[in-house]
């Protein structure tokens, strides 16, 4: 029964695993996604799926719901062996998902977007009044006060969130999938949903669960599951594992060795916020420096502010009052070319809208923040583009991007590649101020290792360096000074030997549990 | 090693579409040379060269625009008014200023009317951030009235020998003069698209606003003179047209629009942005205006030869779908 | 815990917001043109705007359905032509067959109109939908195919020889007054307005265009219903030819040539998003109402016609303008 769960420590529940995946194999073209995966989930449990971006864990619930197919290997669903599974055959026999990337239709209501594809009906009309009373059995169960005829578009995202999670939950499922579900709830919104989530668990729903928030893991999982690189590595008990182990398992080596070391040599300041409120209200009452030959880190929840403080400082997000400096110059009416011509640089986590144009070439990707710099146009005007070749060549050289040519489009390239290039920009004039926003999001480990290599490479030449990151591990062990940030605010600062996983965790709870403390004293 | 062996591989991968368009083209002129051998006569080839030099025209308009994933509808306005406006200053002009200055004052006009239509599509595209489709297509509905307005629906006769014969007539060294301003435009429109920072910033921002956008560059600012460029080409068109018919027509562009996007898309801009270079309305005005010359010689019923474009536009949309899942 | 709170603004502002400008600025130019001009309000006129109002109404929501999944339908004034010359020619051709029976043969001559505008339709929904080609490009090769085809048929000339039946009933007949044309576009009105509003039908094609992948992952076949879209709009289309063919008395293939670009003006002034997923079947009928009473106005005060397309071009982009400001303003506040 129990063969395809090896590991330590394996608990042995009654009944029938709902999904039972073996030896399965997914390739998209030359790159291998999963490689013979296997995974278990029994009634009752919550599993977790643990691993870093990219080791497979979307590719692999997306196999479970039937929005992907698989090459080879084996897939029971409820003891039944399957092959090709539509979404909809996977509703239907009652697996529900909440995708971390939205499936909500904007222009809809919240109620329309949770029946969407499954509205009752009376004959050919819709049954709207039956549709809006088990909305709101629904709604008033999960204790999500959203308005049903609201439209989507209209919602924060924490609310489109909600939406989302009640969808998968507006019908009887047996196996619920929860991709990331609370990346961008508050606290208490998280909170709610952990409360379900025990209470489906307990009706002996199979549980589901990506993340690689500890807290939450601690909280919630029976069993883990960790993925690395597209293969099986382990399935353990949580009771019995830490989280130390749980992240050697992750990255495949000791954390000890897998950040390098900085060397700190504060210098001048070069970048300044001065009580700087952002119009969107998604930050608020922002002060602090950033020191040129230091690694600034901002770590917090997403959704908490820390990268729209990067693009403010990159003149992406309107400034509703303070100010931000620059060398001893305000930035007034902000925006991206004043902030290149202040020497800020700024690498987006949204490479695919932002970042990189996607079906450009590597070329015209690594020189466009610096098409004014004499070295790449004379005039401003005509382009030097032998230059801007032999720029490209250095940097493939230098970053070690692979990629078929150079001629090749951006898109071509693997994730870390992309990451790369994109960083290449950073290079291709003079800055001294660089700002990483999620620096190694879906990227592999080797390319995550060389991205490191170039942030101390820059550390060390005397750049300044901001990093926001939802990877704890990743902002604690590259910053030399860490700001954390909860719901728009700084709320705590941590410096040199302070920045320690326990101080930065005990900064996140301390908080918790005061504001929470706060709330339940509110009338 | 093994990249080297990928990279030649891809190489004659990419090579097979930019052969594909002119082998279609030889074989459409060798299909017609073969039914009738006029298709290869002198007279039908300088024809030929003439009729694709100013279609040429349209189709850049066109590519400038659909590279910023964007339309321009009012091409066609834009030829029509041109046509009438320029050939109105001309007769108007003449008996006081006399030929040479007259001729100067309408093709001038004629420019600035295409830049000022241009910027005003410009200015509501890029700074009023509408669909370019919706506002070119209300342009074009504005500026054809305007050409059948003040032309009173009526053709303008009368232009002076001067004009048709030096935008029209002429040839430099057996080249017909449109087919020379043609050449010395591509030449232009290649350069700026490949050598100029403001080519490489269309580029870029068809692809991804947001890209340009944090790159530090003025996306408005380039998205502007995309338009206006584009309204400039095509009252180019205009003038040599009216040159062409030798009077001012107030529905001179009118079977223009379509064209000249099938034209710019068949030759391999795509209109998801960000590809196409000059060899697009090239190889694009080529081929649609060897096929309906072929088709005339053939005495194909005129009212077939639509059919015919329309089946090659939807191919080469496929074609253009096609391309884009492989890459 | 404030989404309630910040979802639901004044009343008067929801309702505003609910219907919208379009009816307050036809409300206003009806009661200018009738100010200025009283001929306006004569039954004699009203009934011809009405008329105009109903051809562009039943065009205009079948670009509105496939506007709302997305694409764009460039081929109906085309279709319009085919289906009028098509129809003619098999009435035609059937009275030299020797077919008595007069209802036999219109009925079977509108069939014969309507299934070369299904087979465009089919044609545009498989291009579109199945091979994923720009929506624009299809159609307009659609549209370029569909109108030499009509051309060559009738090589120029218009189609007579049709049943007396034809042109006199379908063409001017009235019930209580009104032309039938109206009759029918209050039905597909209706026919519309409760899909949109009642049906799954109604939901999908929004869903579709609103989000393509989500509503995938929602287990919706996408394809089908945006095919079903360019389908219907062609069969809108072809409903539209056979009245226009009835009221002019012949099967000409210059029919409807200003219709496609009507049909779009009609949805976008109407409020139909160009993005997808946005369209409201009532707002496109008063919109339709709007542009023929402007140009009946614009007619009624004697203003040239060929300033006609330059207001209709002015109010299109009044319109957008007017749309996209209300988009921006309110991302702006989110």
């Amino acid at each position: 029964m129990n063969a395809t769960s090896t590991g330590p420590g394996v608990v042995s529940t009654p009944g029938t695993p709902l999904v039972e995946i073996s030896h399965l194999d997914k390739s998209y073209g030359a790159f291998k996604a999963l490689e013979d995966m296997q995974f278990e989930l029994r009634p009752g449990e919550v599993h977790v799926l643990f691993g870093e971006n990219g080791a497979g864990k979307s590719t692999l619930i997306q196999i479970i719901c039937g929005v992907q197919n698989y090459d080879s290997g084996e897939y029971r669903l409820f003891g039944e062996a399957l092959t090709g599974l539509t979404p909809a055959m996977a509703h239907e026999k009652g697996v529900s998902i909440v995708f971390q990337e939205f499936s909500l239709i904007p222009d809809m209501t919240v109620e329309e977007n949770l029946f969407l594809g499954h509205e009752m009906t009376g004959g050919w009309r819709l049954a709207k009044s039956a549709m809006r009373a088990k909305v709101q059995s629904v709604l008033s169960r999960l204790g999500f006060h959203l308005d049903p005829a609201a439209r989507v578009s209209s919602l924060r995202r924490a609310h489109q969130q909600m939406v989302e999670i009640a969808k998968a939950l507006l019908w009887d499922c047996r196996v619920l999938i929860l991709d990331e579900p609370t990346a961008s709830l508050t606290d208490q919104e998280a909170a709610q949903l952990f409360d379900i989530i025990e209470q489906l668990r307990d009706e002996g729903l199979g549980i589901i669960y990506v993340s690689h928030r500890m807290p939450e893991i601690t909280r919630l999982a029976d069993r883990i599951t960790v993925l690395r690189d597209g293969k099986y590595i382990a399935t353990v008990n949580q009771c019995d594992t830490s989280e130390k182990e749980l992240v050697q398992l992750m990255t495949g080596r000791s954390f000890e060795n897998f950040f390098p070391h900085i060397e700190r040599t504060p210098g001048e300041t070069v970048l300044t916020f001065d009580n700087v409120t952002l119009q969107s209200g998604l930050a608020e009452n922002l002060s602090f420096e950033v020191r040129r030959g230091e690694v600034l880190g901002f770590a917090g929840l997403a959704g908490c502010g820390k990268s729209e403080v990067l693009r403010a400082a990159f003149g992406l997000e309107r400034i509703a009052t303070g100010r931000i400096t620059a060398n001893g110059v305000a930035l007034e009416k902000h925006n991206p070319r004043k902030a290149l011509s202040n020497r800020i640089c700024y690498f987006p986590s949204d490479r695919s809208t932002e970042g990189l144009a996607m079906h450009q070439s590597l070329t015209f990707n690594s020189t466009i923040a610096a098409l004014d710099d004499p070295v790449f146009s004379r005039g401003k005007t005509l382009l030097n583009r032998r230059a801007e070749r032999g720029f490209t060549e250095k940097m493939i050289d230098k970053l070690k991007i692979r990629t078929p040519g150079l001629t090749a489009k951006a898109d071509q390239l693997s994730g870390g590649n992309k990451q790369k290039l994109m960083i290449a920009r950073g290079l291709s004039r003079e800055f001294d101020v660089f700002l990483f926003d999620e620096p190694t999001v879906g990227v592999d480990i080797q390319a995550k290792l060389e991205i490191y290599d170039v942030i101390k490479a820059l550390t060390e030449e005397g750049k300044a360096v901001v990093i926001a990151s939802s990877e704890l591990a990743e902002v604690m062990h590259m910053s030399h000074r860490v700001l954390v940030m909860r719901e728009g605010h700084i709320v705590g600062e941590l410096d040199g030997e302070d920045v320690t996983e326990n101080a930065v965790l005990s900064h996140f709870f301390d908080h918790e549990s005061e504001s929470q403390a706060e709330e339940h004293h509110a009338p | 090693m093994s990249e080297q062996t990928q990279t030649s591989g891809l190489d004659l991968r990419a090579l097979g579409p930019h052969l594909l368009l002119p082998l279609a083209i030889v074989a459409v002129i060798a299909v017609f040379a073969m039914l009738q051998p006029a298709m290869l006569s002198g007279d039908n080839v300088v024809n030929i060269m003439k009729q694709s030099s100013l279609f040429f025209f349209v189709a850049c308009a066109q590519l400038v625009v659909i590279i910023t994933r964007g339309f321009d509808l009012s091409v066609g306005a834009t030829v029509s008014l041109v046509s009438v406006a320029s050939s109105m200053v001309m007769t108007a002009l003449i008996p006081s200023l006399g030929d040479g200055l007259g001729i100067f004052a309408g093709v001038v006009i004629g420019l600035l009317i295409g830049a000022a239509i241009g910027a005003v599509n410009g200015l509501l595209v890029a700074y009023g951030r509408i669909n370019p489709f919706v506002v070119t297509l209300a342009t074009m509905s504005i500026f054809t009235g305007v050409a059948t307005t003040i032309s009173g629906g009526f053709p303008i006769f009368n232009l002076p020998d001067a004009f048709t014969f030096a935008f029209n007539q002429m040839t430099i060294l057996l080249l017909p003069i449109p087919l020379i301003i043609a050449g010395l435009v591509a030449y232009g429109l290649h350069f700026a698209l490949t050598r100029t920072v403001h080519g490489r910033v269309l580029y870029v921002l068809g692809d991804s606003n947001e890209v340009a956008h944090v790159g530090g560059r003025r996306v408005k600012e380039h998205l502007f003179f995309a338009y206006v460029t584009s309204g400039v080409l095509a009252s180019i068109a205009g003038l040599l047209m009216t040159a062409q018919t030798g009077s001012g027509e107030p529905n001179l562009g009118t079977s223009l629009v379509l064209s000249s996007i099938a034209a710019a898309v068949i030759g391999g801009a795509s209109l998801r942005g960000g590809t196409g270079g000059i060899s697009a309305p090239v190889y694009g005005s080529l081929l649609i205006v060897c096929l309906s010359i072929g088709m005339n010689l053939q005495q194909i019923n005129g009212s077939l030869q639509p059919v015919v474009i329309g089946a090659i536009l939807v191919f080469g949309a496929a074609l253009d779908a096609y391309r884009t899942k492989v890459r | 815990m404030t989404a309630i709170a910040a979802s639901q603004p004044s009343r008067l502002g929801r309702v505003m917001k609910a219907i919208g400008i379009l009816p307050v600025v036809l409300l206003i130019t009806c009661v200018l043109l009738a100010l200025y001009e009283p001929r306006f309000l004569r039954t004699s006129n009203l009934i011809n705007v009405l008329r105009n109002a109903s051809f562009l109404a039943i065009i205009s929501a079948g670009q509105m359905l496939v506007i709302i999944v997305g694409g764009f339908d460039i081929s109906v004034g085309a279709i319009v032509a085919l289906t009028s010359v098509s129809s003619a020619l098999s009435m035609a051709g059937l009275t030299s067959m020797g077919v008595e029976s007069a209802p036999m043969i219109v009925f079977l001559g509108c069939l014969g109109g309507l299934i070369p505008a299904l087979i465009v339709g089919v044609a545009n929904g498989f291009f579109v939908s199945v091979m994923k080609i720009s929506p624009f490009m299809v159609t307009i090769g659609t549209m370029t195919m569909a109108a030499g085809i009509a051309g060559y048929v009738t090589g120029g000339t218009p189609i007579y020889d049709m049943p007396e039946l034809f042109t006199r009933e379908i063409g001017r007949g009235r019930l209580m007054e009104l032309p039938y044309v109206v009759y029918a576009a209050v039905i597909v009105l209706m026919v519309l307005w409760y899909m949109q509003t009642q049906t799954r039908l109604g939901r999908y094609f929004y869903a579709v265009g609103g989000n393509e992948k989500a509503s995938r992952l929602s287990g919706l076949n996408t394809r089908k219903y945006i095919w079903l879209a360019y389908i219907l709009s062609a069969l809108l289309a072809g409903i539209v030819g056979i009245f226009l063919t009835a009221r002019v008395g012949s099967g000409e293939a210059t029919l409807g040539s200003n219709l496609m670009l009507e049909s779009i003006s009609v949805a976008v002034i109407g409020g139909v998003a160009l993005k997808g997923g946005v369209g409201r079947i009532q707002m496109v009928a008063l919109s339709a109402i709007f542009l023929s009473v402007l140009s009946n106005g614009m007619s009624l005060a004697r203003i040239d016609s060929k300033y006609h397309i330059i207001i209709i071009g002015l109010v299109i982009i009044i319109a957008v303008a007017a749309e996209s400001y209300r988009e921006n303003r309110r991302s702006g506040h989110v």
